[in-house]
């Protein structure tokens, strides 16, 4: 069962289209990696998610609810972390997550919970603008993790974080489903770490869904096409090479 | 929820500490006056209450009108800088909520600093004014009217201060804003009744032509309808983001 649908999902800003006809299909439950070079629309599209953005054409549906009539309630059960860290500067991580906290209605041990879960603990009282990269990274994430939503959208979540963070997070994003029961929408524009933590991908390219489905099948699809096959990130260069030579770059009505 | 919930994201900012200072040094002005010249004012005739405002308000008002402006952009800057109104927004919270919440904080402020500027009016009539008898009505109308009068230009600053995410942007429009209304004629009704002028007008020259109940609603519905502008603004910038 699909857990998010899209059909035709479509975003132009003016002649410029970010994301094209997309239809993308994420089983719930499953951790589903979002990959494509910089530029390709994965923000965009985790953005119209969120009703950060309005689609220019298409709609999708989160959990059965659909955008934009039922905003709110998608809101309720997806929790977020796109692009950079969103916090506030001037109020210590515990008080970021406490003004979460009171806004979806959750209990006060959320908070350290939150915390605890992201390692953040005994930087709790360090004001959030004194954080570095990687802990903002961090706060953000355990924003995004507080209420426990069945369905969490992480826009390259690990960027900013040294080896040792970056496998922490992968390994909590990897256990989310098990630990959690939720399904993760997860991006990233390395094949190499969407490996490692995700059960179904999808390659998107100049805002087009060049693929969709397991790693098994993108072996498979490679093999058919050509492409190699030894190195995955090799496997995704060529894919995004040859689509870009066919002109998908350029493919912007 | 939602005010308790914008007064703890102005925690460190200075924002209140921004609002007593400009309401403390609004409320020296008349004091200073009385103190350095009291025979310039002593001497006229009418209510002492309404000498003392009508020779003191243009100044105060234009203090509240800049602290207004201070206050507007410092809040939201404080959700632009590090992108917490970003967070706000994939938050079920009603963007409008977030608005008005900040909205009520800006009038209160606004009202606290009007009462304490009020009471140091009332005060001096009664030091300097020996045949003065203290009126609390007289004095609530009008510390009611100032308020009121100066609700469109607190909402239209915070207006502009959500729509720019520079805050130096806001800041300076707001600015520009004061100086050039502030040199137009303040007898001119139409005049009169624009945000960053309507804050000039006091309530006993307003009653001595007739026109306190025009002014105050059209300053009512000039409040309500920039507000209703501005959450019109945050649904139309969706689509172009």
């Amino acid at each position: 069962m699909n857990i998010i649908e899209t059909q035709n999902l479509t975003k132009s800003y003016g002649d410029f289209t970010a994301v094209s006809h997309l239809n993308l299909h994420i089983r719930k439950g499953s951790v589903y990696g979002f990959l494509g070079p910089n530029g390709a629309g994965k923000s965009t599209t985790m953005k119209m998610f969120l009703g950060l953005t309005h689609p220019t054409e298409g709609t999708f549906s989160i959990d059965g609810k659909t955008y934009p009539s039922d905003r709110m309630d998608i809101l309720k059960e997806v929790g977020s972390f796109i692009e950079a860290p969103a916090f506030y500067g001037n109020l210590t991580g515990e008080e970021n997550l406490d003004i979460i906290r009171k806004i979806l209605g959750l209990p006060k041990s959320s908070v350290k919970d939150a915390l605890e879960l992201v390692g953040l603990t005994q930087f709790r009282k360090r004001l959030a603008k004194k954080y570095s990269l990687g802990m903002k990274q961090r706060l953000g994430l355990a924003g995004a993790l507080i209420a426990r939503p069945p369905i969490l959208i992480l826009d390259e979540p690990t960027n900013g974080l040294d080896p040792v963070g970056i496998h922490e997070i992968r390994t909590l994003i990897k256990s989310l489903p098990r630990q959690f029961d939720c399904t993760v929408l997860v991006s990233s524009h390395l094949l190499s770490e969407v490996e490692l933590m995700a059960d179904d991908i999808g390659i998107l390219n100049h805002g087009r869904l060049l693929f969709e489905g397991t790693m098994e099948d993108l072996k498979s699809n490679a093999c058919a096409a050509g492409f190699p096959t030894d190195n995955l990130e090799d496997t995704f260069l060529a894919m995004i090479d040859e689509d870009n030579r066919k002109g998908g770059g350029t493919k912007c009505p | 929820m939602s005010l308790s919930l914008e007064m703890r994201k102005l925690k460190r900012t200075g924002y209140f500490f921004a609002f007593l200072a400009g309401g403390l040094l609004a409320s020296a002005f008349p004091l200073v006056n009385m103190l350095v010249r009291p025979e310039n004012f002593v001497s006229l005739p009418g209510d002492p209450f309404t000498i003392l405002v009508d020779a003191n308000w243009q100044m105060m008002a234009m203090l509240n009108i800049l602290i207004s402006i201070c206050g507007a952009c410092m809040m939201y800057h404080t959700e632009y800088a590090d992108n917490g109104m970003q967070k706000m927004e994939v938050l079920p919270v009603r963007p409008s909520s977030l608005f008005w919440g900040k909205f009520a904080i800006g009038s209160l402020v606004l009202a606290v600093m009007i009462l304490m500027e009020t009471s140091v009016l009332s005060g001096c009539a009664v030091h300097w004014f020996p045949a003065y008898q203290f009126d609390f009505l007289q004095v609530a109308k009008s510390a009611g009217f100032q308020w009121m009068v100066t609700l469109p230009t607190v909402m239209l600053m915070l207006v502009l201060s959500s729509a720019c995410r520079n805050m130096w942007v806001s800041l300076g429009i707001g600015v520009i804003l004061v100086f050039t209304l502030s040199i137009l004629p303040q007898d001119n009704l139409i005049l009169s009744f624009f945000p960053f002028s309507s804050p000039y007008q006091t309530f006993s020259t307003a009653v001595e032509k007739g026109r306190q109940f025009l002014l105050l609603g059209v300053c009512a519905v000039e409040t309500i309808g920039l507000g209703l502008v501005a959450l019109l603004y945050q649904r139309v910038r969706r689509w172009y983001q």
